[in-house]
């Protein structure tokens, strides 16, 4: 799990701080977006193991982000990770590898990271 | 002696507690009897002006005769002596008289034998009530004595007659008021219109003694194809000639009076109906005929002046009455209908904002709320916490995760599986939405087009969800309008795949397209072109179409206008119905 990079995009500050902590305190490194254009910019500069993005974001939406990125690298695994629960089921037509609903409680955000960053060794 | 005994006897009489006609044939009778006339009547001048036989002695052998006529005043000797008010007398000498209007000739048999006559006028000071007339076999005429007993009680017979006629009148009048008072009360309850209209004919048929009463009503009542209300048999012929009445009496504009004879079934029940129709009108719009009929001769004491009048003194009555209650259930209809629309706009409102409204929750409180328990659950980890301290950080914890599980359930709108799905009239579904759009004043400029396919199938969905697609859609092309333009809802059975039966839905709008470079973008959650958008209504849409099995296709024509077309499925199983 150490010296992987971690990607997250959200436009709060707050929970952009608070996930940067907590992935850190599990030995990530961790970068930060706050919008969609500067994610696809740092995806494109940057090589990350992981991005963890928000639906709703300012600018272009977590959608049109999320194609863009897998433009860039079709292989990124992405993780949707939304306070809304509504597209839950709909995460893989999107081409994202997850949905997680955003919570206080950032043990099953930090399990399906887990989960994912295993599967792609 | 014998003279004050009988007037005694006349006097008790008349101030008995009899019925009139009992009084009447008993001071006649005691006048046969004592004074010794074979004949005893009385000519009553009825409203008319015409005198008819209304009383006699009981042997009387005329009555039965002379009750057919009715003469004129001046008309024979009794119209004389009625005209003049002086009586007269004959005997054998003199030239056999005109009894009233009818000749002696007719009466030969029975007047054969007679010798003697008087006709005496009854009258008071002031009015004339009819002629008393007597007859006997005596050869010697009228005595003196007995002309003045016969003026006397002559006198006593046009009282009786006078205070009968008041009296008849004031049990009219009562009779009217009660009638009167009584459709009052009904027309001002609560009742539903079709109640208190068969109320009304009840009630008027009652008070009258009619045979029937019936009210036929122009007006529009909602919810009743019967626009006739009968109390009482009507049916045949004779509901033809009513009908007739009611023409005219609406023609004519008053009331009309027609007399039946109804001689289809065997003679023995011949019957002879008195009709009167009369309009009900309101500021001179008539907005129904009410029509009584009685039975000739019948229990009624009205003639048929007071008939017409009665037939419109309760329909102008009734009229203002009715006016009001049919106005006030087609105002009860509108106030219904405004408040369902109310209703409608509501909920439009509610379906409109839903996406935003859990968005916003979504971002405004489960932000900071994840904030704050995140960090408070990090505090708790990181500092070296008293157990009083840990203990409220745990509380704030705990509370945060609570309020989180309230929002997820509120957040989560769209569930899968839909949460009730049931076979849905997709044209009704698009005719209630069009309504409720439709009765916004800012939809003026809009015109919408409607074409929906008679034959469309019931589909299996959750018709609150279904509308929430089409009300998306069509504020979607609203919104591209900016207020004017077109909007084209189809719907048509594609039936023509068996295996894969489908309807089509589509709502094309000339609104000016979609831009190429976004459309791929439109079914995105959040994403939009609008400043107040949230950009849910096309991605919450999308996933409840795909939920019950359908697709939406986009036709976009730069510069014209966009269609969206949404494909259900046909449950085969399940529905066979056409809409
Ligand atoms: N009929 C249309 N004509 C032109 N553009 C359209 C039409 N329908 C949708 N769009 C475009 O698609 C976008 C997304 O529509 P969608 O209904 O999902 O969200 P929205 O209308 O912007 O916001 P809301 O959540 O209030 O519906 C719109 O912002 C608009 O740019
Ligand atoms: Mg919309």
């Amino acid at each position: 799990m150490k010296n992987k990079k971690i990607l997250i995009v959200d436009d709060e500050e707050n929970i952009r701080i608070l996930f940067k902590e907590e992935l850190e305190d599990e030995g990530y490194a961790v970068d930060l977006a706050s919008n969609g254009f500067e994610a696809i910019e740092k995806v494109k500069n940057n090589s990350y193991d992981l991005v963890v993005l928000d639906i709703k974001i300012p600018g272009i939406d977590g959608i049109q982000t999320l194609n863009e990125i897998k433009k860039i690298n079709t292989n990124q695994p992405v993780i949707l990770c939304s306070a809304y629960g509504e597209f839950r089921q709909d995460f893989s037509s999107w081409a994202s590898d997850a949905y997680v609903v955003k919570s206080a409680d950032t043990k099953e955000l930090k399990q399906t990271i887990a989960k994912i960053l295993t599967q792609n060794g | 002696m014998k003279t004050i005994q009988l007037l005694g006897e006349i006097i008790e009489i008349s101030n008995s507690n009899l019925e009139i006609n009992s009084r009447m044939q008993a001071i006649l009778n005691i006048i046969s009897h004592r004074m010794e006339f074979e004949e005893v009547l009385v000519f009553k001048l009825d409203k008319d002006k015409r005198l008819t036989c209304s009383y006699a002695n009981e042997k009387s052998r005329l009555y039965p005769i002379v009750n057919k006529y009715r003469c004129h005043i001046g008309e024979g000797v009794i119209g004389t002596v009625a005209q003049k008010r002086v009586p007269q007398y004959f005997n054998h000498n003199d030239i056999p008289p005109r009894f009233g209007c009818i000749f002696f000739n007719e009466l030969d048999d029975v007047m054969y034998n007679y010798r003697s006559f008087a006709f005496i006028p009854v009258s008071d000071d002031s009015f004339l009530y009819g002629v008393l007339v007597v007859i006997s076999r005596s050869m010697e005429g009228i005595k003196d004595n007995d002309k003045i007993l016969l003026a006397i009680i002559a006198r006593e017979i046009g009282g009786l007659l006078k205070t009968n006629d008041l009296l008849i009148n004031s049990k009219k009048r009562i009779s009217e008021l009660v009638t009167l008072s009584e459709l009052g009360k009904i027309l001002t309850t609560n009742l539903e219109p079709q109640t208190i209209l068969k109320n009304t004919v009840f009630t008027i048929a009652k008070a009258l003694n009619a045979v029937f009463a019936s009210i036929n009503i122009d007006w529009p009542i909602p919810k009743m194809e019967c626009h006739r209300f009968v109390y009482g048999n009507l049916n045949g012929s004779l509901a033809e000639i009513v009908e007739d009445c009611e023409k005219q009496a609406i023609q004519q504009k008053k009331t009309i009076t027609y007399e039946y004879y109804n001689d289809n079934n065997d003679l023995q029940v011949k019957k002879i109906y008195s009709l009167y129709s009369s309009p009900i009108l309101t500021k001179n719009k008539a907005i129904g005929v009410l029509t009584i009929g009685f039975l000739k001769p019948g229990k009624n004491f009205y003639q048929n002046e007071d008939m017409l009048y009665i037939t419109t003194t309760i329909t102008n009555y009734i009229a203002n009455g009715l006016e009001n209650i049919l106005l006030s259930t087609k105002l009860k209809e509108v106030i219904k209908e405004l408040n369902e629309t109310q209703k409608r706009v509501i909920e439009q409102e509610k379906f409109k904002s839903l996406g935003e409204m859990m968005a916003n929750i979504a971002h405004e409180i489960k932000n900071p709320l994840v904030v704050i328990g995140g960090f408070t659950k990090r505090l708790a980890k990181k500092v070296n916490l008293s157990q009083t301290e840990n203990r409220y950080a745990n509380i704030i914890v705990s509370e945060v995760a609570r309020l989180e599980s309230i929002l997820n359930d509120v957040l989560n709108y769209v569930k899968e599986p839909p949460p009730i799905l049931d076979e849905c009239n997709i044209n009704a579904c698009i005719e209630d939405i069009l309504y409720l759009f439709t009765s916004d004043g800012s939809w003026e400029g809009i015109k919408i087009t409607k074409d929906l396919d008679p034959s469309l199938p019931l589909i299996l969905c959750d018709v609150q969800q279904m509308k929430q697609v089409f009300i998306n859609m069509i504020l979607n092309s609203f919104e591209a309008m900016n207020g004017k333009g077109e909007i084209t809802i189809q719907t048509k059975n594609i039936a023509d795949d068996e295996n894969h039966p489908q309807i089509m839905i589509s709502i094309s709008d000339t609104g000016g397209g979609i831009d190429p470079t976004i459309i791929e973008n439109i079914f995105n959650p959040f994403f939009t072109t609008k400043e107040k958008g949230t950009g849910l209504g096309l991605a919450i849409s999308n996933k409840i179409v795909k939920n019950i099995g359908g697709r939406i296709e986009i036709e976009n024509i730069v510069g014209k206008g966009v269609t969206f077309k949404i494909y259900l499925p046909v449950n085969k199983n399940k529905n066979n119905g056409e809409v």
